[in-house]
Formats: structure tokens, C-alpha cells, sequence
């Protein structure tokens, strides 16, 4: 019987499937870096947080992380969709446009 | 040893399913498979089964929940029938892709519109290009068997790949012969526990189905073509062992019926082939030269097999109990492949297709000997007068 088998090279391949051990919880993907497609950045106004956690539980990329007891945004990673601002019960997440940065992604000339 | 029994095709599979001690099955009911979970569901309310018996909701539910659960490493058993799988079309590549050896019973039903509870194998065929082994059987002997074999290719270690274990509906799902069942300790000795290379572990966590960029797709697909691939030697194999524990012996990808000096054959998939066989006897006794040829995997489709049992023969008609509206040349899904694994062969036979059963109707003795009279007339003339005739529209 002739195999149709195909003959992959070896640099060219992958895991099976593509299944790779899970990184760790909060782990970073340095291969896919979403920061930049952010035009309106979530900034949390530290008097009205109530340290409900709203946020952290509807952001869908887990972008929002409890670092030193304060509510902390991911940066690298919040793609800014505004669900937080959306969520948050007592407004304390305003959206400012990224223009409004020094360091704001659309000014980067090196995105990440 | 074992018993006879007589039961219909789903009886049978409930039966093999038991046996193989499955430990996720998941229903949602449509008519003509809906009856094997009936059976399922009494035997796991019996104690006879331990499984866990889940009512999803929907069929796109019943297969998610089975790739979860074959993922996570359990034995998992669902099924459906016509447009109940074509509900669940989504999930099927994932499954495949993923490596999940998911068994799904496919009790075959003419897709709507409208509502038609007879049997075409156009809601199968239709996911032929998911990465699944796929295969037909005519009895429920056949169907019994297949669930097992069909467990120990999907589950081999070089294959992982789902497979749908498909039969007629009504025709061999509700209509009941003679089953051999075996003893539990020959099913044991056939069908080793499922072991998974990457389960889904607390313990040890993997991402199952990852994004990637487009330049890792080439050799992910190549991948997966190779575990299809791999499946043939595999399906030899399993036949084979099948045979020498359970002594039936099976040929593992084309069933030949009277072929021996035939001028002209009947290729056929599926319940009809049971009919046709008696149609060929008559026509033997006539002296018309004419052989059956069934097909017994659809997936891995067998080319070779098939280039080298084809070409003895002046004219191919081949049966086509399914739907692909404007598909080349005008007939079935089955003469599209039919003619291309006969591409390459040096010597070819005349081919014409002809839509029967269609609907779910039986496709009649008289039916077959209308065919036997066309093909008669190719192989003698050396001409294709029609691609396609439509059984019980022509005259």
C-alpha cells in the first residue's frame, strides 16, 4: 500500500496539535503582546475603588491584576475595551484617550 | 461462546457500547438514532453501565461535552442523525484536530427540507473533510463491530482520531438480525483501556487548541493528514486481530461480491448493498457478468484498494444514496471520488452514477436490474450514453 504520508522538515515542526504545557496562572505570551491596540486607556481612580473586584472578574483577557492590595492594569496586555469602566459599580474606571500619554502606545515608534 | 441475539442496529450498538465500557455519553434525542440512548440511559439506570449519562442541550452541547470529557481522558460515546449533525458541524475539526477519539453514532437521516425521517448518508458524507474516520455498516452484526473496531483504530496511539460509526437509519437502525455477541473477556483482550498522550490534568495543565499565526498551519495540517494517514496500516491491523479473536473476518476496505469474472460492478456503500447482492444472484442466474464492490471506510478513503479492484471492470455504476446539488459531473459525493482514485490507474472503467435510495426509499430489486441493463449497455458499447440516471424517474 503506498503511504501518503507527507514528509514534514524538521525545523518546521510543531507540538501535536499545538498543545503545550499551560503557562502558569498570570503567565505572559511575549508572541502575542495586545497593549498596542489600545486607543482609550482604563484609569482607575484610587479614592472611589472600593476593592469590589469587578473589574478583575469581567475583564476578558485578564488584563486587571490585584498587585500591593490596589487594583492594577496589565498594560502590556489591556486591549481597552472598556468592559471594566462598564462594570465598575461606583464609576472609579475613566477612559482617557491614549493621546493623552507621554507614554501612550500610539505614540510608540517600537510597539512593544 | 457469547450468545446470539436479535437486535436492531441500535440495540447492537448499545450493546458494544456497554461492552466497551464507555465513560461519557451524552444524548439529545432525533429521530432514528434516538433509540440507542434510550437503551443507554436504562442500562446506566440498571448499574449495568457505569458511565456518566449526560442530557446536553442541543447536539453542538452533546458533542463539546464529549471533546471535554476525551480530552480530559474518558471514553466517550454520542450520536445523531441528520440535521442533528449537521447542527453540530462546528465541533467536529476541533475534536479531530485536538486528537479526541470521540465515537459518534450516526444513524443516518435525509437532512430537511423538510421533515423526512428516511435514510440518506448525505448528513455523514456531508463531514467527510473533518479529519474523522467515517465508515458504513450493513447489519447489525456489522454495526456491533464496527463500534468496537472503530474504538481500537480512533484510540490506537498513532491514529487519536474520532470516528463516526455509521449505518442506515430504519433500514439497519430499527430493523433488527442476528447479533453475535462476545464474551466481556474477548472485548477486553481486543479493546485495551483509552489512554491519553496529552489529557487534561490539574496536576499537569496543558493548553489544548491554542491561537497561532498563519506560518505554524502548514505543518499542523501535515500533521493531521499524517495521523489520517496513519490510520490505514492501523485499520489493516485492527481488522485482523478482530478476526482471529472473534472470527470474523472482515476485509478491512473493499468488499468484492461475485466479482471474479464480472464485465461491469455495482459500487455500493451502506444498507442497499444488501438488496443488490440479491439482485446480482438473479442476474447471475441470467448470465449477466455483474459483481458487487462495497466500500467499508469512506475515511481514510482506500485509492489503492479501490484503483486496483475498479479497473478489472468495463463499467462502474455507482450508487449514490446522498446529495451534493451541483457537484462535478452531476452526481453523488461518491463518483467525485470514485473517479479521481481512478485518475492515475492505467486501465479505466466506464462510470455512471446512479441516484438511488434517495429520500430513504429501498432502492428495488427492479432498481438494480435497470442498472444492470445501463451498465450492460456501456461496457458493451464502450460509450457513456448519461453521467447520471435518477432511479424510478427514467424509463
Amino acid at each position: 500500500m503506498k503511504s501518503y504520508k507527507v514528509e514534514i522538515p524538521e525545523e518546521k515542526l510543531l507540538p501535536e496539535a499545538g498543545i503545550v504545557k499551560a503557562p502558569p496562572p498570570n503567565g505572559e505570551q511575549e508572541g502575542m503582546i495586545t497593549g498596542c491596540w489600545r486607543v482609550l486607556r482604563p484609569v482607575i481612580d484610587r479614592e472611589k475603588c472600593t476593592m469590589c473586584r469587578s473589574c478583575w472578574i469581567f475583564c476578558p483577557d485578564q488584563a486587571i491584576q490585584i498587585a500591593e492590595e490596589k487594583m492594577s492594569i496589565k498594560l502590556k496586555y489591556c486591549k481597552g475595551c472598556g468592559i471594566c469602566a462598564n462594570i465598575c459599580p461606583v464609576g472609579a474606571i475613566e477612559r482617557v484617550p491614549e493621546l493623552d500619554f507621554e507614554d501612550g502606545v500610539v505614540r510608540l515608534e517600537k510597539l512593544f | 461462546m457469547g450468545t446470539k441475539k436479535f437486535l436492531t442496529g441500535l440495540g447492537a450498538t448499545a450493546t458494544a457500547v456497554k461492552m466497551a465500557d464507555v465513560d461519557v455519553i451524552t444524548s439529545f434525542p432525533i429521530r432514528p438514532y434516538t433509540g440507542v440512548m434510550m437503551i443507554l440511559s436504562q442500562m446506566v439506570a440498571n448499574g449495568e453501565l457505569d458511565a456518566e449519562f449526560v442530557h446536553a442541550d442541543g447536539e453542538h452541547a452533546q458533542l463539546s461535552i464529549c471533546h471535554g470529557a476525551s480530552a480530559a481522558g474518558a471514553r466517550t460515546f454520542t450520536g445523531s442523525s441528520g440535521v442533528g449533525v449537521t447542527y453540530a458541524f462546528e465541533t467536529y475539526s476541533p475534536i479531530s484536530g485536538g486528537r479526541c477519539p470521540v465515537q459518534m453514532l450516526i444513524a443516518d437521516r435525509t437532512l430537511d427540507p423538510p421533515g423526512d425521517f428516511g435514510s440518506e448518508h448525505t448528513d455523514a458524507l456531508g463531514c467527510r473533510d473533518q479529519g474523522w474516520i467515517m465508515g458504513w455498516a450493513e447489519t447489525p452484526q456489522e454495526v456491533f463491530d464496527n463500534t468496537l473496531i472503530y474504538y481500537r483504530i480512533g484510540e490506537d496511539p498513532r491514529v487519536r482520531l474520532p470516528q463516526f460509526n455509521c449505518h442506515d437509519g430504519y433500514f439497519v437502525s430499527h430493523i433488527p438480525g442476528e447479533v453475535a455477541i462476545p464474551e466481556q473477556s474477548q472485548v477486553d483482550e481486543f479493546l485495551p483501556p483509552y489512554q491519553p498522550v496529552h489529557p487534561l490534568d490539574p496536576q499537569n495543565p496543558v493548553g489544548h487548541g491554542p491561537q497561532i499565526f498563519p506560518d505554524q498551519g502548514p505543518a499542523l495540517e501535515a500533521m493531521r493528514h499524517n495521523a489520517m494517514m496513519a490510520a490505514m496500516p492501523v485499520i489493516e491491523e485492527a481488522i485482523d486481530d478482530f478476526g482471529r479473536i472473534f472470527g470474523r473476518k472482515y476485509v478491512p476496505f473493499v468488499e468484492e461480491f461475485m466479482t471474479d469474472d464480472a464485465d461491469f460492478a455495482f459500487f455500493i456503500n451502506g444498507a442497499h448493498a444488501h438488496t443488490a447482492r440479491y439482485a446480482i444472484k438473479h442476474l447471475r442466474e441470467k448470465g449477466v457478468k455483474v459483481g458487487l464492490v462495497k466500500i467499508r471506510f469512506i475515511r481514510p478513503w482506500p485509492t489503492d484498494a479501490l484503483q486496483e479492484n475498479l479497473s478489472k471492470f468495463k463499467a462502474v455504476g455507482v450508487i449514490e444514496t446522498n446529495s451534493s446539488f451541483g457537484v462535478a459531473r452531476g452526481g453523488g459525493i461518491l463518483t467525485a471520488e470514485v473517479c479521481a482514485s481512478l485518475y492515475d490507474a492505467a486501465q479505466k472503467p466506464l462510470i455512471a452514477s446512479f441516484m438511488g435510495g434517495l429520500g430513504g426509499e429501498p432502492i428495488t430489486l427492479n432498481e438494480f436490474f435497470f442498472i444492470a441493463e445501463k451498465l450492460n449497455k456501456i461496457a458493451e458499447s464502450g460509450k457513456i450514453e448519461k453521467p447520471v440516471y435518477w432511479l424510478g424517474f427514467e424509463e
